[in-house]
């Protein structure tokens, strides 16, 4: 296994290895990404990459929270959370290129008709329409990550808020949301690790623009769907190094985010 | 009191806020399940489930080496890992204090989190191109791949909930020790077990992206693994994502089929958890 | 002759198919120690925590009967105001991690939302760690988080906390059952000091505490009030079989 991991490492560093020797650091701040011209930079798609995962955080956030709290703290069992728990699990395993077929043929239209209303050009696709898939599809992940935390909130705290009189909803707000603090936010952490790596719905609605988009509406590329579309046609060896090169990043960031955020939980609940 | 008033007034309002957000969660899952249902219904008949795809234009057309694909592809990743990962498994929950498993626990746990999109990657590298072309094989080992992680992680705790008193029975009779664990341990933790592995293969079932340049797909029905293959997930990309018509109508069909898979395999493993 | 604060009258709940506490009627006299006793699974701790409503808390609860403080029936009021009213402190100490000591004190307050000016949050947090025998161990720490408190003192914070809110009855579920006997002791004594301020009601399984500390005792039994007096006369003389067997068994 470890053999198995080291292996995927050695590879991914190695056949980088032309695309940052060519580059080096102006991979990563370089103007633009057009093969034709043999022009490559990994700007546009860090830019979108993170311009999407974060619009979709700030959307999926505020709901996965709520979900939280209401099935760690008020609905801990009994037949509603099992309801509730079916529902996300249902959410949660839907393929990702059904939604990303479905948000092409049913979001998109929607989207352009939005755009339409308020004046911009009616692309339909792009960064908004694909943060709001990529909310939907991380909402289940980072519920469960809250749930589990919030649930991990001793008891004893929740009842010693309720017996100095304060209502189940000043118990979450000063008790049990200070508590969990860290551990829900790392769990935000991780739900962007896990965001950043989603390919097929992102890659089906945003466009497929390898530039750095200039407003929410514009059609754009992440690191994973400059991939997904080129990767298959690319022929010279220093594009597909540098297309592997965004594999790097990609492996890099996740785990170590996914590292970091682990580590703040696992801390967090021994506390 | 109006102030006790107000706050009983605020708590009420986070409940009833705390309701309205979970219900928002039903409006996507309904529609998608609705606009699939509606259009794929449409599609599907038995002629639908056995037909090759064909040129847009042309009628008669169907999902047969998709589905077939789809089969090969999930059957091959699971022989490959179910006994890799069983075997893993099994000597975290032996080894379970060594230096080792701790190393191995690391591993597995950034093979999880690696993205579908470089897993893709690197089975390109390893075998579609020392092989010299696409192949179901290449596509198979980076579902495997994918598939490793949960089934080790299953089996891990599962294992772990098995009394000592099994293992030391059987090694008190004189069963050697490979023996105990392959007729005894195993088969005792078969329900945790099995739910990893079905866990894994809902998942693998719907992943495209590892596939794009491994499994490549295949506009006819092929049983070599050697070869380019088609799968349910891959024939939705190309066909939602090309401007005929009726291809995309074979997508909202393989999707129908895709989800019904997945969506029953999930609700078979909860029956079986709860047992 | 002594006032009665609360009234229990026929209280009978039931959680899930068990009957828990078969109706049960008894008085509690102000500013006495009572102590509530009995093997496991009498029921004691369900029937004090119907006396602040967190019985409420258990799923498939039902009650019958009333509970009165001052003629009052607590279950016709908002479990919010009759909590304001009886406090109550935990077996385990369990002060809030994220807050200071001070705001621990005061986290009543907080908790509840109640404004109050930076004098009177000083001058309830210092009075109450007195009554509560803490003040003169943390008042130079008073801003810093609790953990590095030991059990005793920990216990002692939550008992403080209580205090904070000036409650008329307070409820003790196994104070000292966590705790090394030194901390016990400290507790013990300071119970003796505070029903000058406040009504004490006390679970306890430890006989020699409730003999030591309380003024009058309650014997459970299987969810039934077997005997109730002062603790001088049940702890020398009971009148029930049961009351003296439970007492011997665990003396002898």
């Amino acid at each position: 296994m470890t053999a198995l991991l080291v292996g995927i490492l050695v590879t991914i560093f190695y056949q980088s290895w032309p695309s940052i020797h060519a580059y080096g650091l102006q991979f990563y701040v370089g103007g633009k990404w057009d093969p034709v011209f043999k022009e490559y930079s990994a700007l546009p798609f860090i830019a979108g990459t993170l311009i999407t995962t974060l619009l979709s955080l700030v959307m999926a956030t505020p709901i996965a929270l709520s979900l939280a709290i209401f099935s760690g703290f008020y609905v801990k069992s009994g037949f509603l959370s099992s309801a509730i728990r079916t529902l996300v699990d249902l959410l949660a395993g839907i393929p990702s290129v059904i939604y990303g077929f479905w948000g092409l043929f049913v979001l998109v239209p929607m989207i352009r008709k939005l755009e339409l209303f308020l004046g911009v050009v009616p692309y339909g696709v792009g960064v908004f329409t694909s943060s709001l898939i990529l909310a939907i599809m991380i909402i289940p992940y980072a519920a469960s990550i809250g749930r589990d935390v919030i649930s991990m909130v001793p008891n004893d705290l929740k009842e010693a808020g309720l017996a100095l009189g304060a209502t189940p909803f000043e118990v979450v707000h000063r008790v049990v949301l200070p508590y969990a603090k860290s551990g829900l936010l790392s769990g935000i952490l991780l739900s962007f690790g896990r965001a950043i790596g989603e390919t097929m719905a992102v890659t089906m609605v945003i466009g497929n623009a390898n530039f750095i988009p200039k407003s929410i509406f514009d059609p754009a590329n992440t690191m994973s769907s400059v991939i997904a579309n080129e990767f298959a046609e690319a022929t010279d060896p220093l594009y597909i190094s540098n297309l592997i090169h965004l594999g790097l990043i990609l492996f890099v960031t996740t785990t170590l985010i996914g590292f970091i955020g682990r580590a703040i939980i696992r801390r967090w609940s021994i506390h | 009191m109006d102030q006790l008033s107000t706050r009983l007034f605020k708590d009420l309002a986070f409940r009833i806020y705390l309701v309205i957000t979970t219900m928002i969660l039903l409006v996507p899952l309904g529609l998608i399940l609705y606009y699939i249902v509606r259009n794929g219904i449409a599609v599907i008949s038995w002629d639908f489930l056995t037909s090759l795809p064909k040129p847009p234009g042309t009628s008669g057309a169907g999902i047969a080496n998709a589905i077939v694909g789809s089969g090969l592809l999930i059957g091959t990743a699971a022989l490959l890992s179910i006994p890799f990962g069983i075997t893993l498994g099994l000597f975290l929950t032996e080894f379970s204090n060594s230096r080792l498993a701790s190393v191995v626990r690391i591993c597995v746990e950034i093979l999880q989190g690696i993205p579908s999109i470089v897993i893709g990657i690197m089975a390109y590298l390893w075998i579609v191109v020392p092989m010299g072309g696409f192949s179901a094989l290449s596509g198979g080992i980076a579902l495997a791949l994918m598939m490793l992680p949960m089934i080790i992680r299953s089996t891990e705790e599962t294992l772990k909930l098995i009394p000592h008193s099994l293992k030391e029975a059987s090694l008190g009779l004189g069963v050697p020790y490979y023996r105990t664990m392959i007729k005894i341990i195993v088969p005792a933790g078969f329900n945790g077990i099995l739910t990893g592995i079905l866990l894994g293969v809902a998942r693998v079932a719907g992943e495209t992206a590892p596939l794009l340049f491994t499994a490549f797909g295949n506009p006819f029905m092929t049983l070599n693994v050697t070869q380019p293959i088609n799968s349910l997930p891959l024939i939705i990309y190309n066909f939602a994502t090309s401007p005929y018509a009726d291809w995309q109508q074979i997508a909202w069909g393989a999707s129908l089929i895709l989800i019904l898979f997945v969506l029953g395999l999930s609700l078979l493993t909860r029956t079986l958890i709860k047992r | 002759m002594n006032k009665q604060i609360l009234e229990i009258d026929h209280l009978t709940v039931t959680i899930g198919d068990d009957k828990i506490i078969k109706d049960i009627s008894m008085s509690f006299y102000r500013k006495k120690v009572t102590a509530i006793m009995g093997p496991s699974g009498c029921g004691k701790t369900t029937l004090v925590r119907c006396i602040n409503r967190m019985h409420e808390l258990i799923p498939n609860t039902v009650v019958s009967g009333s509970i009165s403080l001052y003629k009052k029936n607590i279950y016709e009021m908002n479990p919010i105001m009759v909590r304001r009213e009886i406090g109550m402190v935990f077996q385990r100490p369990n002060p809030f991690p994220t807050m200071s000591i001070y705001d621990n004190v005061i986290a009543g307050y907080i908790l509840n939302g109640i404004k109050l000016k930076r004098t009177e949050k000083d001058q309830i947090v210092e009075s109450s760690l007195h009554k509560a025998g803490l003040w003169n161990e943390v008042k130079d720490a008073l801003h810093r988080r609790g953990a590095f408190l030991s059990g005793g003192q920990q216990q002692r914070l939550c008992i403080a906390r209580a205090l904070a809110m000036k409650p008329r009855v307070l409820l003790l579920d196994e104070p000292t059952s966590a705790l090394d006997p030194k901390s016990t002791a400290h507790i013990e004594d300071l119970i003796s000091e505070l029903k000058e301020t406040v009504t004490i009601i006390m679970v306890t399984h430890n006989i020699g505490q409730a003999s030591r500390v309380s003024d009058f005792t309650a014997f459970l039994y299987l969810g039934e009030l077997i005997e109730y007096g002062t603790t001088e006369k049940l702890f020398t003389v009971p009148d029930d079989k049961r009351t003296e067997e439970y007492l011997s068994r665990k003396f002898g």
